[in-house]
């Protein structure tokens, strides 16, 4: 199975590699013009979570762009039925640049940007790309990481909670480097895991939350699209770790960081590329280095030689000197997955469907 | 003086014409007051709202794409509704229909095959009945309350599918995305221009509006049933059985969700992934209501829900209204459309004080 999803990773690679190579994408080079650009939200955009990132990007665009851009959003769009309709309308009404926010998106844009070659598509968190539609992704797990070494720091019981939406790759991932960024300070810690199957489930989440905390877990991080897992550990005396917006204000001084996102060098690189005429489908996956993930302000209760350890991490990681899947790595049941000295291949961490060794709770 | 509510001895019949017009003109009223505070033109906004969609090939594409499944469930729902067979699971038993026709359509042998389609219809109306018929079984034997299994049964079917596209349906090409592939062409609906969306399953959705009217208005069985809901004393004194209705009104509404979910299936979407339909089970009880229980105001409410729906989105794309009110403009109609009703029914009289 992962041999052969490195296989379609090369061959989407190379496909887009083969778009780049052959001059790339020509068709809409036009500076005169304003920019038309059209964003689809999967949510409403509140005070914090996953939309709210996307439109801080948006807003940034509008900032450095200025009147050369125009911009159309459209909110609360998650079904596929539902996306493709507003994509097809959004590239029909003259948007030039357009853009797909959820996972569930993806299939609806590899329908419609086939239909309209002279525009571009940008699709956050897709895996699909076409000549005309490209991707671009966090590496939460490098936050993710840091926030469980951040963890471990502060924990008194050995034991971490994590709360994810959904058990796909893009939960899966951050959870296991959660925890091995918490063994890199102790080798001894484990992590409770549990899933929701939801993102936007307060009551789900905050009975999550109780749980792990009654299990004896002092460190909760939750990747939903709510503040409640930061809440409740907050509430009960827990530390927390945010997911996408830095959430301290909703945990009662003990979120000890959070794994901020910041998209808005992905959303100005297209619209400046579409506005020069030069935009390319690309595959770009960011983290630390780039600034597309970052670390809140840590905890003032942190003391601060750990600190300054965590901030040398952030630094590592970007640099490339440490790596969150760096092996040795084993799974639950203590099979090795990647062999010393070697590190998980990219089309494996995007895939991950396994659990690391000291993950307790069950992928389905 | 004072105001007395009156039932009327006979449904009023000028009312039944009337209650929808005023039901209309309240909304338009109570909208542009609402959107005039707001700051936003009334004229240009229910334009947007009400017009704008329907200007373009496209538009009218996507309203009959997205009224069809609704068409379709509320039909089957009405058969039940009608006999005061309360089915509030067809968004479960679409799923289920949703799911066994994926089943064809993923592993029958020969995927070029043109059976594949009438088997993968065929699949999901057996298996949208077989879902529906666990409640109609447990209401005709043992008197369950069939309201609160059929609710029951969507959350089952809704975690049955999850637990499909995590594990053994999942793509094995979709970096463990819990997808299932796509499905091959033979087993999808051909749009009638690739332009557009629109697919050959609206004919099913139209055969089964004429099925609902010829059933309900011009069959013994159909008539037996209206009885039983009007009159449940009276039916059974004239001898008709209760549990029959009870088996033809859920195995109707399940096969119809049944179908809808396969139409959803082998039309925009494609493949099964953890959530399969925008509520459709749900909004087709609101779409029987709003049609009166009537095979041909069905269709002109799932319309309306059609419409209501691609004029929200073309409110937020053309005047940046947000979505939240479109919602509540939404919640105006249908709340006035299903109160005006009560007109029908009752009647206010005003008391002059001394008397």
């Amino acid at each position: 199975m992962h041999n052969l999803n490195r296989r379609q990773f090369l061959q989407y690679s190379s496909a887009v590699g083969a778009a780049i190579g052959t001059g790339g994408f020509a068709g809409i080079a036009n500076a005169q013009e304003v920019l038309k650009m059209g964003v689809v939200y999967v949510s409403p955009i509140a005070e914090i979570g996953w939309t709210k990132q996307h439109s801080l990007a948006v807003d940034a665009v509008k900032a450095e762009l200025g009147d050369k851009v125009e911009i159309t959003v459209i909110d609360n769009i998650f079904m596929p039925q539902d996306a493709e309709r507003v994509f097809r309308e959004l590239a029909a009404s003259g948007n030039r640049l357009i853009f797909g926010t959820s996972f569930s998106h993806g299939t609806p844009l590899q329908k419609v940007a086939p239909r309209f070659p002279k525009v571009a598509f940008e699709h956050c968190s897709g895996i699909v790309h076409l000549p005309n539609l490209g991707t671009f992704e966090a590496k939460y797990y490098e936050g993710c990481y840091v926030a469980g070494a951040a963890g471990a720091h502060m924990s008194k019981t050995g034991k971490i909670g994590f709360i994810g939406g959904f058990p796909i790759p893009d939960i899966v991932g951050p959870a296991n480097a959660l925890l091995l960024g918490a063994q890199s300070v102790n080798p001894d810690i484990t992590c409770n895991a549990l899933f929701l199957n939801s993102w936007f489930d307060p009551g789900k989440e905050k009975e999550a939350a109780n749980t792990l905390v009654s299990q004896g877990c002092d460190v909760i991080c939750s990747m939903t699209d709510t503040a409640t897992g930061v809440q409740v550990a907050g509430e009960k005396g827990a530390w927390s770790i945010g997911y996408a917006s830095d959430m301290s204000k909703f945990g009662s001084g003990k979120q000890l960081t959070a794994f901020t996102l910041d998209w808005s060098s992905d959303y100005l690189r297209a619209a400046k590329g579409v506005l020069e005429g030069n935009w390319k489908p690309e595959v770009r996956w960011d983290g630390l280095a780039a600034g597309v993930v970052k670390m809140a302000p840590y905890n003032e209760a942190i003391p601060a030689d750990v600190i300054a350890k965590l901030k040398q991490l952030e630094a590592d990681i970007g640099s490339g000197k440490v790596h969150p899947y760096a092996g040795e790595l084993k799974d639950q049941d203590g099979n090795v997955k990647v062999p010393a000295g070697a590190v998980l291949a990219d089309a494996d961490i995007r895939g991950m469907n396994w659990f690391v060794k000291g993950m307790i709770g069950k992928l389905s | 003086m004072r105001f007395r509510i009156e039932q009327r001895t006979e449904p009023s019949a000028s009312m039944r014409v009337a209650a929808p017009v005023v039901a209309t003109v309240l909304t338009l009223l109570v909208g542009s007051a609402m959107f005039a505070v707001l700051g936003y033109d009334p004229l240009s906004t229910l334009q947007a709202f009400f017009i704008a969609p329907l200007n373009s090939m496209n538009g009218l594409s996507e309203l009959l794409l997205k009224a069809s499944p609704l068409i379709l469930i509320g039909c089957g729902l009405a058969v039940g509704f009608r006999a005061n067979v309360w089915n509030i699971g067809a968004e479960g038993q679409l799923i289920i229909g949703a799911i066994a026709a994926c089943g064809v359509g993923l592993f029958y042998p020969d995927p070029e095959s043109p059976l594949l389609l009438p088997l993968m219809v065929l699949a999901g109306a057996c298996a949208g009945m077989l879902w529906a018929a666990i409640p109609a079984f447990l209401r005709a034997r043992m008197n369950t309350n069939e309201i609160l299994v059929t609710l029951m049964l969507t959350y089952i079917a809704t975690l049955f599918l999850s637990w499909l596209v995590h594990g053994p349906w999942r793509d094995p090409a979709g970096f463990n995305y819990p997808q299932t592939a796509l499905l091959p062409a033979a087993a999808m609906f051909e749009p009638f221009d690739y332009s557009y969306r629109l697919n050959p399953s609206i004919f099913i959705t139209g055969v089964a509006v004429l099925v609902m009217w010829l059933f309900t208005d011009r069959s013994f069985l159909g008539y037996k049933m209206s009885v039983g809901g009007a009159a449940p004393l009276a039916a059974r004194y004239a001898g008709f059985r209760e549990s029959a209705a009870v088996w033809t009104g859920l195995l109707a509404g399940g096969a119809a969700a049944g179908i809808a979910g396969m139409a959803e299936l082998s039309g925009p979407l494609g493949q099964l992934s953890p959530q399969i339909s925008p509520g459709y089970g749900f909004a087709a009880i609101i779409v029987a209501f709003i049609g009166r229980l009537n095979a041909f105001g069905i269709v002109l409410g799932g319309l309306l829900m059609s419409l209501l729906f691609l004029g929200g989105e073309t409110v937020q794309l053309t005047l940046g209204l947000s979505s939240s009110l479109t919602r509540v403009f939404q919640g105006i109609l249908l709340f006035f459309l299903l109160a005006a009703d009560f007109f029908i029914f009752y009647r206010i009289r005003l008391i002059p004080e001394h008397a």
